[in-house]
């Protein structure tokens, strides 16, 4: 692309073209996949429930299902639970101090 | 298939993997993405695959057409762009303002007494004609205007079908992308961690913001106006403004993203727009890929912009605002906030040529605060669903309707949260991601889980198409 048009893609300075860029986004991507898929197996568990039913989705809904059994037990899922709480405490909250039935 | 799902997460990681996984190989790595692209696209609707293969291949045959002719026959050449264009304009016209134009017609038969039973069809709209139809009309004007060297049918093919950008956006033009299809794509820790932040900012824009505001606060209020108080409404008409800002940028911000991770540059589509202080100024900072593509090839090219006199270029103005809006949607609505901004954009021109001199100009805070609300009223007709629903909610909020209560101390803090970020540095991201790229792929992947886990938190459950997937 053109360098006069602009892309928020460059970053100030000068560019870090040494090599490793793949390896260590691929990195970033797995690390990031790992913790989420520790942190927040609830996403999983709701997506699979949302897939059409079958042999396979009913395997797999089971599986995550006993994953996000586990992570709640061994606290992995407190902060994205407590996060939820939270936030779904400010939606309900209202001028005046009545909070409103949770959406 | 939604950027902020699951779907599309599992689906990325499988691209990125297979893809980078064939680098050896470009046209391999772009024959992968393309069938990636259809994937993508077929997730909608599988019939109008064809349709984007089919519109992508005319663009090509009739680039390769142009350059065919001899360099004097240059009546040739024209003529085969207008076909093209005219083809083009032809498919995106049947699909999008098929239904609308009858409908229009149809009352004023009757009122010429020639009452006809026109054909009336129910025409599904392909998700993102608008976009990829404007990418083959720029990409043909270019090739013939000898911007640009006709492209091999693989890479138009890429061009016109790349999920990125595909549905909405930005509309990349082929002398921004073709260029870069051309040669092996490498992936540097610059491009990589700008992505990464870019992908997060607009997840929480889409999923949080967006959504918050809409379900919320907007949509409540747009379906009734007369229901609500003037709170309600100056609260939903300034949601609003944020709400499709965050909701459209987001989308960009995530494209742009994604491709930046497949090894790609596009180019800048928003930049703090609501800090503008004219409404020339709030078109280079909003949806910039089509206020620059309806300048160039619209404004300028097919309308000639300021050669032929003032008076003229003003004109000019007003029409290519006014086609600007039509191409948002077949709906009056659109017309007329496009009317608005060439309206505005004419007398700003004619206010700058004829200011009595002496004059003071306006204070550039003025200025921002005049736009900005000439643009909300503005969006007030974007986001009505008829004329009616828009001059009801400005009538309500003119009498004062009844007292209620929609409006949240959540949804104001978003309101307020979503305007302050248009001034913040306008390099924070940047910023943010050159802080990063020297980290550890474990800290930064920790990090990265972290934040979208802060944001899977706080959206709204279920995610809403994204507003300009109606485009």
């Amino acid at each position: 692309m053109p360098r006069e048009t602009p892309s928020p893609i460059d970053l100030p300075g000068p560019a870090r073209l040494g090599t490793g860029g793949l390896g260590w986004t691929a990195g970033v991507l797995a690390t990031a996949t790992l913790v989420l898929a520790a942190t927040n197996a609830v996403a999983i568990q709701g997506w699979l429930n949302e897939q059409p039913p079958g042999p396979v989705q009913a395997w797999a809904a089971g599986v995550a299902d006993e994953w996000a059994g586990f992570t709640d037990r061994i606290g992995l899922a407190r902060p994205r639970a407590a996060l939820h709480s939270g936030w779904k405490r400010a939606e309900a909250a209202r001028f005046g101090g009545e909070d409103a039935p949770q959406r | 298939m939604l950027f902020p799902t699951l779907t599309f997460g599992l689906f990325f990681l499988l691209v990125f993997a297979v893809t980078w996984g064939a680098a050896g190989s470009n046209e391999w790595r772009k024959i992968l993405l393309l069938l990636a692209s259809w994937v993508f696209y077929g997730a909608w609707d599988w019939r109008f695959v064809a349709l984007l293969i089919g519109s992508a291949w005319l663009n090509w045959g009739a680039a390769r057409l142009i350059t065919a002719q001899r360099e004097d026959a240059a009546g040739v050449r024209k003529a085969i762009l207008v076909v093209g264009v005219a083809a083009n304009l032809l498919v995106l016209g049947f699909f999008k303002y098929y239904g609308f134009f009858l409908e229009q017609l149809q009352p004023l038969l009757a009122a010429a007494g020639l009452a006809r039973d026109l054909p009336l069809l129910q025409v599904v709209l392909p998700v993102g004609i608008s976009f990829f139809t404007f990418q083959g009309i720029s990409y043909l004007a270019d090739v013939h205007g000898g911007r640009l060297e006709p492209a091999e049918l693989l890479d138009v093919t890429l061009l016109m079908s790349f999920f990125p950008h595909l549905v909405a956006g930005p509309i990349v033009r082929g002398s921004d992308l073709l260029p870069q299809f051309a040669r092996t794509p490498r992936l540097t820790r610059d491009m990589a961690t700008m992505g990464l932040v870019l992908i997060v900012w607009g997840l929480f824009k889409k999923a949080v913001i967006a959504s918050e505001l809409s379900t919320g606060l907007v949509d409540p209020v747009f379906f009734d106006p007369a229901a609500h108080g003037r709170l309600d409404l100056a609260a939903a008409a300034y949601g609003y403004a944020v709400q499709i800002y965050c909701d459209f940028s987001a989308y960009s911000d995530m494209a742009i993203g994604i491709a930046a991770l497949l090894g790609y540059r596009f180019p800048l589509n928003f930049d703090q727009p609501y800090r503008a202080v004219s409404l020339q100024d709030f078109w280079r900072r909003w949806h910039i890929s089509l206020s620059s593509w309806l300048r160039d090839y619209l404004y300028i090219g097919a309308l000639g912009g300021n050669r032929h006199g003032f008076a003229r270029q003003c004109a000019n103005l007003l029409a290519t605002m006014l086609l600007g809006g039509l191409w948002h949607g077949a709906k009056w609505t659109f017309v007329i906030w496009g009317g608005l901004h060439g309206g505005v954009l004419a007398l700003e021109r004619i206010w700058d040529r004829y200011r009595p001199e002496g004059w003071p100009r306006l204070p550039r805070v003025a200025g921002l605060l005049v736009t900005f609300h000439v643009v909300l009223i503005g969006w007030i007709f974007f986001r009505a669903e008829s004329f009616g629903q828009a001059t009801a909610f400005l009538g309500t909020f003119a009498a004062g309707g009844p007292a209620s209560a929609v409006l949240t101390p959540l949804a104001l803090v978003l309101i307020l949260f979503g305007l302050a970020i248009h001034f913040a540095p306008p390099d924070l991201g940047q910023r943010t991601a050159v802080a990063l790229r020297g980290l550890s792929a474990p800290v930064l992947g920790l990090g990265l889980g972290a934040a979208i886990l802060v944001v899977d938190a706080m959206r709204f459950e279920g995610v809403a198409p994204f507003i300009y997937y109606q485009f």
